[in-house]
């Protein structure tokens, strides 16, 4: 859905464009932007929301501040929307070019499906507070991760199956999801153990396989979002199962490899694990290196590399990634 | 013969253990949980770690190795002269690998060494398992073209035609495999002819089992 982003004076990203993929996973070191490039995405959700009649902003603004240019693919390819900012972080003006288009309602309609995580095992563990009272969207932090579940189970239940088997495969000392109710109506969630031993308790399970139900819930959102961004997706997870992480998104953004046929969702992920760099090898243009230089920051696709298939024959992409080779490694003193 | 294998990824370790059963004609009895590399070099990194640890700490008698080409020097007759050694060629480094881990190690287990068994599928897995179902992908088809600088098909075309997309969930991709291998599960003749690289690794399989059964394997 968004074609590329440009960055103009936004924190770190002092003068930088990004082409987005379907896909794409961005690399680097601590501070190098791979946030900033989400928070640019969930900015422009934000103020999308807003009537562009009542854009003008209230603080004075000083030429030449930062801002930030995001382009759409078709059928919005000829809409920019610009985002405008009171300072280094604050971005509170949004203009959309040409005026009065007649396609921005429409797009403005698919920003604001736009969905960020940055997944808490913590939040995760305890109970739902509240009940579903319709469609259960996953929080941002997955903090309603059995409502959502127990939503899905009670009006998508084909959905809900095919996500319980897959949590099955990748958990087989698993052999059910037990959801139920507290006496305050709040939703539990625990995992039944193989041989009769038992239910672990959402509070006992652990951060890994809360964070792969979470990314299942994800992945098997029969109403997913039309831009999902996540921050640390190999977080808790063994590097084995590192390449299931990889499909659940791609099972969002390559819906036809998968024989399902909706629309694709484009995918913003971030990760520091050089064993996931590992998995995308054939496909190094899903690949972006934010790299750091000083305080300013710039991102290269690392398909853009003219040397990557010679590198690619002395060894792994994350080794070639740690090695500093690839950049997108701290600075050191 | 209890079989270890050492692949990159569970589709790949699916693939290998019908091929082994092929070959040998019987169900062999494998090594526990499969062990698996991050691909090249990385195999070749492990390798050592990876014989040491069998002889010692199991009772394994072959360990099973299988890499992927990719657009490395392609193993040849002339490699296989006495004392040879290509440094590109990836079914001479992984031998190269073994000759030099096993020399070093005392007995363990009975047996002098886990038996080497090393195949390199030209260029890609896939391209076995599409074996018998498009003659235009053979290992020969592989080196002419890189002779002559034009590559027959990339590794991205070889998985869109067995997979129908290249990036296949890993359940699809084993199952995929596993349908697609299973051709040759009574007669793997073809598949050796046409991928010498796999007849390597089937000719390492024979001679083990040809070795142990005149009990050559045992320390004495």
């Amino acid at each position: 859905m968004i074609a590329s982003v440009s960055f103009h004076r936004f924190k770190a990203l002092r003068a930088t464009s990004l082409k987005l993929a379907p896909f794409n996973l961005i690399i680097g070191a601590n501070g190098s932007g791979k946030t900033s490039l989400i928070q640019a995405v969930l900015r422009l959700r934000s103020l999308a929301r807003l009537p562009l009649s009542t854009e003008g902003a209230k603080a004075p603004r000083k030429a030449g501040g930062p801002s930030i240019w995001f382009r759409f693919t078709a059928p919005h390819a000829d809409l920019e929307a610009r985002l405008e900012c009171v300072s280094d972080v604050a971005c509170d003006l949004l203009q959309v070019l040409p005026p009065g288009s007649s396609g921005w309602p429409q797009l403005q309609g698919e920003i604001g499906r736009i969905r960020s995580y940055l997944l808490d095992h913590y939040a995760m563990a305890g109970t739902a507070p509240t009940a579903p009272a319709g469609d259960t969207v996953l929080q941002g932090n997955g903090g309603n991760l059995g409502a959502a579940l127990l939503s899905l189970s009670e009006r998508h239940p084909a959905d809900y199956a095919a996500l319980a088997a897959e949590t099955l495969r990748l958990m087989p000392e698993y052999t059910g999801i037990e959801l139920g109710r507290a006496a305050d109506g709040a939703v539990t969630l625990g995992l039944v153990l193989a041989n009769n031993e038992g239910v672990v308790a959402a509070d006992s399970l652990s951060q890994g396989s809360l964070y792969l139900l979470a990314i299942l819930v994800l992945a098997f959102d029969p109403a997913p979002p039309t831009v999902l961004c996540i921050e640390e997706i190999d977080r808790g997870v063994h590097p084995r199962l590192l390449r299931e992480i990889r499909d659940a998104f791609y099972r969002l953004s390559y819906p036809q490899s998968f024989g399902l046929k909706r629309a694709p969702v484009q995918v913003i992920a971030t990760t520091h694990s050089p064993y996931l760099l590992d998995l995308f090898r054939d496909h190094p243009e899903e690949v972006v290196i934010a790299q750091k230089h000083g305080s300013a920051s710039v991102f290269e696709r690392l398909a853009d590399r003219a040397d990557l298939a010679e590198l690619l024959k002395e060894g792994s992409l994350g080794d070639m990634w740690y090695s500093g080779i690839l950049g997108g490694v701290p600075d050191e003193q | 013969m209890k079989v270890a294998l050492l692949s990159e990824s569970p589709a790949d370790e699916a693939v290998l253990r019908e091929l082994v059963a092929a070959v040998l004609r019987e169900p062999p009895r494998f090594t526990g949980a499969g062990l698996r590399a991050r691909g090249w070099p990385n195999v070749a990194q492990v390798l050592p770690a990876v014989i040491r640890h069998l002889h010692f700490n199991t009772d394994t008698d072959t360990l099973v190795v299988t890499v992927d080409s990719d657009d490395s020097v392609v193993h040849v007759a002339a490699h296989e002269a006495p004392n040879y050694f290509h440094p590109q060629c990836r079914l001479c480094q992984l031998r190269a690998v073994f000759r030099q881990t096993t020399k070093k190690l005392p007995p363990a287990h009975g047996r002098a060494r886990v038996l080497r068994c090393v195949g390199v599928a030209v260029p890609a897995l896939e391209a076995w398992l599409l074996c018998g179902r498009d003659p235009a992908v053979t290992e020969a088809a592989w080196v002419e073209g890189q002779a002559s600088g034009r590559a027959p098909y990339s590794r991205a075309e070889l998985k869109w035609r067995v997979y129908g997309t290249d990036r296949p969930s890993l359940p699809y991709e084993i199952q995929r495999a596993t349908e697609e291998i299973r051709r040759h599960r009574s007669d793997p003749r073809r598949l050796e002819a046409d991928f010498p690289g796999f007849g390597a690794m089937a000719r390492d399989l024979r001679e083990n089992r040809e070795m142990m059964a005149r009990g050559e394997h045992l320390h004495r």
